[in-house]
């Protein structure tokens, strides 16, 4: 056994490989990700008059009873789950009618129209909160103006 | 609701997942084997540069000492400039959020638990490491820890098969496993992941002033780059604390199956890999079939009293999605999760640990199949004294020294889980953590050592087994973990490539029989070992009438 091959040449290969896995790697993954899919990079930001009001993958709080609620933080095991089960979407229906005086026929047309089942074909529904409510407040914008923070 | 859905859904997972594998295992013969292809251009001139600045020659035949020993510094080596990364980061630039450097046994534990493909992660990740750490200390360990468990398997693949010099040089196939191996791979499953959602920027977290009218922070980075490469190389450390339960980590179904699949394909091909270099692909077909039969039965019991959809688990991704994915992450050494094993009814955390003792099925990149030969050297022998011939696989006769130095490999496993096991209760360092002489106590401590000790990384403690106890010895349980069964399989394999072979005479190994044997052997050393580990805990849980841990 050479000892330099046992010493120094791991030394060297660990630093070589920790420059290119480490570094250069994750670079040029971002700098193609940015170029090619800079919405979803950024982690799928949107903005509300020019200002970013949240991420459609990441839960906000929503407490105004015309609003879909996520879970409570800590229902997840992510304590950010921006969905909730078409179960719980349905559960909410009644009061969200009650405050915005949609038919609670309408609001159950919109949760089915946007669900989604968790094996593509099949399996349980659910929906994304924060793009339900986004939809909410653009179709119902009279309504909604007042609850939601539009001003940015 | 109908389970048939799922079945086949299961199926055709597994399926997709078998089909991919076997083509991989191609592309990975011809890597390890040095057959010419196209890809060649591009690789030739990038391994060169590589050699020549290592100054190694990568055509020198290593004995199973020689490889092992520079296989293990370099380890270590890569655990050094993990370790100073973490300890500085308040110092080094990519640091957007101003994260200190953490504390020196939170460093040591980090870096020895990705440096052995563990990842077990007492801390989390948006709160805890800047870019550069995620990136340099953390994405890179994933790499090399997954090369070095590819190495390991080609290397005992070669002295096995006896077909080859010798077992290999160690530089040969560290410097391929990279350049042509992971990188390509995860190269090729970042980008998917980034289209299909996940974040991948060096920009700050963003903070956003919500619909609501409260303000919240989104989390971004690279974590594609990083969720793609702790999938394919079976590390399992996470960009999150809650990983795989991350919304950013795992937006939707789409990436949720993807990522199910990568977890999966690698491992899968090892066994066809090892058919193709020992000039039997019955040889691997018969490991692969054993493989997949205690996979399955890990899986079923898994789903005993499966009761749906519940806390600690995420809607987009569901109930069965989140018990199919543990039932992998466990039994592949990955312990990447989608969901909190909070979640679970105890039948899913008695599969998690099967899996985790048994450790081959299929077990970790590399270390999976090393594993297996191991328990295949010990189950001819016990089939070899019973029908009273002289033990062969493959032509070679199997010698009393193997089957002792498999046996070490063997019982190292549970001494590595009871020791520190019996101290977290004795020294009073689990009851610190909360983490109190209850079946639950003891089922999480339990949990903590044999994930350490299986170099899986999945976990209840978390963040929380953030104390010097833990760090110290989970640390030192990864590592002995890791090295001792690697060690034993590549002396082993050192000593059959110089092997005599004969035309077989004995026990068959490339039939549905050895199949049966295989697996029964495997059960029954499993069950025999670890049953009171697990009826202390789970079943204890189960028979007090606990639902969920």
């Amino acid at each position: 056994m050479d000892i330099f091959e046992t010493i120094k040449s791991p030394l060297i290969l660990a630093i070589v490989i920790m420059l290119l896995c480490g570094l250069a790697y994750p670079v040029v993954i971002t700098l193609i990700a940015g170029v090619a899919f800079p919405f979803q990079a950024n982690g799928e930001q949107f903005t509300i008059n020019g200002s970013v009001a949240g991420s459609y993958l990441i839960a906000q709080g929503f407490n105004a009873s015309v609003f879909f609620h996520p879970e409570p933080a800590n229902f997840s095991a992510s304590g950010i789950d921006p969905t909730i089960t078409l179960a719980d979407a349905y559960s909410q229906v009644a009061r969200i009618s009650n405050a915005t005086g949609l038919s609670e026929s309408t609001l159950t047309g919109i949760v089915n129209n946007q669900s989604q089942y968790t094996i593509f074909f099949f399996g349980p529904k659910f929906i994304n909160v924060v793009q339900t409510n986004l939809y909410l407040i653009k179709k119902y914008n009279a309504i909604y103006s007042k609850y939601a923070n539009l001003s940015g | 609701m109908s389970a048939l859905p799922y079945v086949f859904w299961t199926a055709f997972l597994f399926g997709l997942i078998i089909a991919l594998a076997w083509a991989i295992s191609k592309y990975l013969f011809a890597v390890y084997t040095g057959k010419k292809g196209r890809l060649d251009r591009l690789f030739d001139p990038i391994d060169k540069a590589i050699y020549k600045i290592i100054r190694a020659d990568p055509s020198r035949e290593m004995s199973g000492k020689e490889y092992f020993i520079v296989l293990l510094v370099f380890s270590a080596f890569t655990v050094a400039l993990c370790f100073i990364i973490l300890l500085l980061q308040g110092l080094l630039p990519l640091n957007p959020q101003h994260f200190a450097g953490l504390s020196w046994d939170l460093a040591l534990h980090t870096a020895l638990s990705f440096a052995t493909n563990t990842d077990l992660q007492h801390y989390a990740g948006e709160t805890a490491l800047s870019y550069l750490s995620q990136m340099m200390a953390l994405q890179f360990l994933e790499f090399t820890s997954a090369a070095i468990g590819l190495c390991a398997a080609v290397a005992v693949f070669r002295g096995f098969s006896g077909k080859f010099k010798g077992i290999g040089n160690f530089y040969y196939d560290f410097v391929r496993s990279v350049t042509r191996v992971m990188l390509p791979l995860s190269a090729i499953a970042a980008i998917v992941l980034v289209a299909s959602g996940l974040p991948q920027t060096l920009g700050g977290y963003v903070t956003a002033n919500t619909i609501g009218g409260g303000m919240i922070t989104l989390p971004v980075g690279p974590v594609a780059s990083m969720a793609s490469i702790e999938q394919l190389g079976t590390n399992g450390g996470g960009y999150y604390g809650a990983n795989f339960a991350s919304p950013y980590q795992d937006p939707s179904p789409f990436t949720n199956w993807f990522e199910f699949v990568l977890m999966l394909v690698l491992v899968t091909s090892m066994p066809f890999l090892f058919g193709s270099m020992v000039g039997n692909r019955k040889e691997g077909r018969t490991l692969l079939i054993a493989t997949y039969v205690i996979f399955g039965i890990n899986i079923a019991i898994a789903f005993i009293n499966f009761t749906g959809f519940g806390p600690y688990m995420e809607a987009r991704l569901g109930a069965f999605s989140s018990v199919l994915w543990t039932a992998a992450a466990t039994s592949t050494m990955t312990g990447s999760l989608n969901a909190s094993l909070s979640a679970f009814s105890p039948f899913v955390i008695i599969s998690a640990l099967l899996g985790m003792f048994i450790q081959a099925a299929p077990g970790g990149l590399g270390g999976g199949v090393i594993y297996l030969l191991m328990y295949v050297v010990i189950a001819v022998f016990i089939v070899g004294l019973m029908a009273g011939r002289t033990p062969e696989y493959l032509g070679a006769k199997i010698i009393p020294q193997d089957v002792k130095r498999a046996v070490i490999a063997f019982i190292s496993h549970p001494l590595l889980i009871l020791i520190p096991l019996a101290l977290a209760f004795s020294t009073g360092a689990a009851a610190a953590i909360g983490s109190g002489a209850v079946p639950n106590g003891y089922t999480q401590v339990l949990y903590e050592f044999a994930s350490a000790a299986a170099n899986n990384g999945s976990d209840f403690l978390g963040a929380s087994a953030n104390t010097l106890f833990f760090n110290i010895s989970t640390g030192i349980v990864v590592w002995f973990g890791r090295f001792i069964s690697i060690a034993i399989m590549l002396i082993i394999a050192d000593s059959m490539s110089k092997r005599q072979r004969t035309p077989e005479t004995g026990l068959r190994t490339d039939n549905m029989l050895f199949v049966a044997i295989l697996v029964g052997s495997i059960l029954l050393l499993a069950v025999l070992t670890f049953m009171p580990f697990i009826v202390l805990g789970p079943v204890l849980s189960l028979l007090q009438g606990f639902h969920a841990i």
